[in-house]
């Protein structure tokens, strides 16, 4: 499954810096596209604003196929407090932009495995495909507004994984 | 070493696209759709002639065909079959209201209520039309050239059909899709442009003519052909006109693998039905959806491979590097 959870992350990141360039992050030492994989990083004490944080959840295989499908759950965790030059009073906006931009990196709904452990990648033979968005309601924390999505994730296991 | 070929599983895809090409019904000729030709294009650009008919949902095929038993002996035993009939029909629901959809899901003429002249008497499948205009040479099928005179008669938004007179023909009339047969002599002289499929949005007009927002579906307007204002589309439970079209459904797996539906020759069985489908499935009572049913009987053709009667092709191109 790790080859598939790279490879999603992969291309959504590769979208999101053609969808919205101006949204990046510096982490550790390097400007990035604003997407990251929580289990990836250290720690946070609170996940960064105005980024995208991918977060694995369940797990469900399927052995009675030709190749073993696997299902990942990820939860794309994402929160703004708008922007200073509006007093945070565009936070609503802000966070709507997100939403927008996480359903145009979503399509279409699937990508090239990948092996990322090799540099350069090496092209796997399957796809990694997913399902739509589930949006949760927005969580607000005084100037904070919130939001997850959950999508599943299916990929069929090859030789080698 | 790693493998270079995969055991792929049972396709798994999340929707079906449908597509239709028009039956050239005087002479009974559907399109045929050669899936190792054509099996990898574009699904947003289908090749010519077929038109996409949008996503498709509730798609389901059933074949009744029915095979009797030869017997033989005694007690009797089953030594062979044989096929007494072939039948399949198809039901479905488009997600999208368009001519063509609108068309194909009900079960006779389906009309174009064309833009009237004021104080005309009132029909219930549309009064006395406005004049039709003559497009000029030069037009194609995403623009119209007319004089500045017609084209201050149209506007950016509104629809326009395009056709011939109807000057007394019968059989099959409209292009390119056989709109409606006519068994009696009609006296409505915008006839064909009623029941024609050849239609499209304005997009812009200018003083030298119209430009479309999408391809007449019988490109350029042939010669005789003329233009009216449509304002909408109307339809009858009844009559004893039966669309025909030839249909492909096709299935996008996740790993790239397509199914495709081919029936070259498709007739509706039933009349026209909608369904509304709550976009709240928890609330029956809020906004629904309205969609279109449609419910087909498939029509054979002779396969001139070898000369067998068939109703529909299935054909499957494997995901690349997929076992078979």
């Amino acid at each position: 499954m790790q080859n598939a959870k790279d490879s999603f992350y992969m291309a959504l990141r590769t979208r999101l810096a053609a969808i919205n360039p101006e949204r990046t992050i510096l982490l550790r030492g390097a400007v990035r596209p604003g997407i990251l994989v929580e289990e990836a990083e250290a720690p946070f004490s609170q996940l960064p604003n105005d980024v995208f944080v991918l977060r694995w959840l369940g797990l469900g295989i399927d052995l009675d196929l030709s190749s073993t499908m696997a299902a990942g759950e990820c939860e794309i965790l994402y929160q703004t407090c708008g922007t200073q030059s509006y007093g945070g009073l565009d936070r609503g906006r802000a966070l709507s932009a997100m939403d927008e931009e996480l359903v145009t990196m979503l399509a279409p709904f699937h990508t090239p495995k990948l092996n990322y452990t090799a540099t350069p990648p090496t092209a796997m033979l399957t796809q990694v495909f997913w399902d739509e968005p589930g949006f949760a309601p927005i969580t607000v924390l005084r100037d904070r507004l919130s939001r997850s999505a959950k999508v599943m994730v299916y990929s069929y296991q090859e030789q080698g994984e | 070493m790693a493998a270079n070929w995969f055991s792929a599983p049972a396709p798994v895809a999340r929707r079906v696209r449908a597509y239709f090409a028009p039956v050239n019904r005087a002479s009974q000729t559907p399109v045929l759709f050669d899936a190792s030709q054509q099996g990898r294009f574009s699904l947003d650009a289908p090749p010519a002639p077929w038109i996409s008919l949008g996503w498709i949902q509730e798609f389901t095929r059933k074949a009744t065909s029915k095979s009797s038993p030869v017997l033989t002996g005694i007690p009797a035993a089953t030594i062979e079959q044989v096929r007494e009939t072939i039948e399949a029909q198809i039901s479905l629901q488009f997600l999208s209201w368009t001519k063509l959809t609108m068309a194909l899901a009900t079960g006779s003429q389906h009309m174009n209520l064309l833009a009237t002249t004021d104080g005309s008497t009132p029909a219930a499948d549309g009064a006395q039309a406005v004049t039709a205009v003559t497009p000029q040479s030069g037009s194609t099928a995403t623009s119209i050239v007319l004089s500045s005179t017609d084209a201050a008669k149209f506007t950016a938004g509104s629809m326009i059909a395009v056709d011939v007179d109807y000057t007394g023909q019968s059989g099959y009339v409209g292009t390119p899709v056989a709109g409606a047969y006519v068994r009696q002599v009609l006296t409505d002289v915008d006839y064909i442009r009623r029941v024609t499929f050849n239609v499209a949005l304005v997009s812009q007009v200018n003083t030298t003519g119209l430009t479309l927002a999408e391809p007449l579906p019988g490109g350029a307007p042939a010669t005789g052909a003329k233009l009216q204002a449509v304002t909408g589309f109307v339809d009858r439970e009844g009559g004893s006109f039966y669309q025909e079209w030839s249909a492909l459904f096709v299935m996008q797996g996740s790993q790239g693998e397509r199914i495709f539906f081919h029936y070259p020759r498709l007739q509706t069985m039933t009349g026209a039905e909608e369904a509304a489908i709550p976009l709240d499935p928890k609330d029956k009572g809020g906004h629904a959806r309205v969609v279109l049913k449609g419910q087909y009987l498939a029509l054979p053709v002779i396969d001139p491979l070898d000369g067998e009667r068939v109703l529909c092709y299935r054909s499957f191109l494997p995901a690349d590097k997929a076992l078979v």
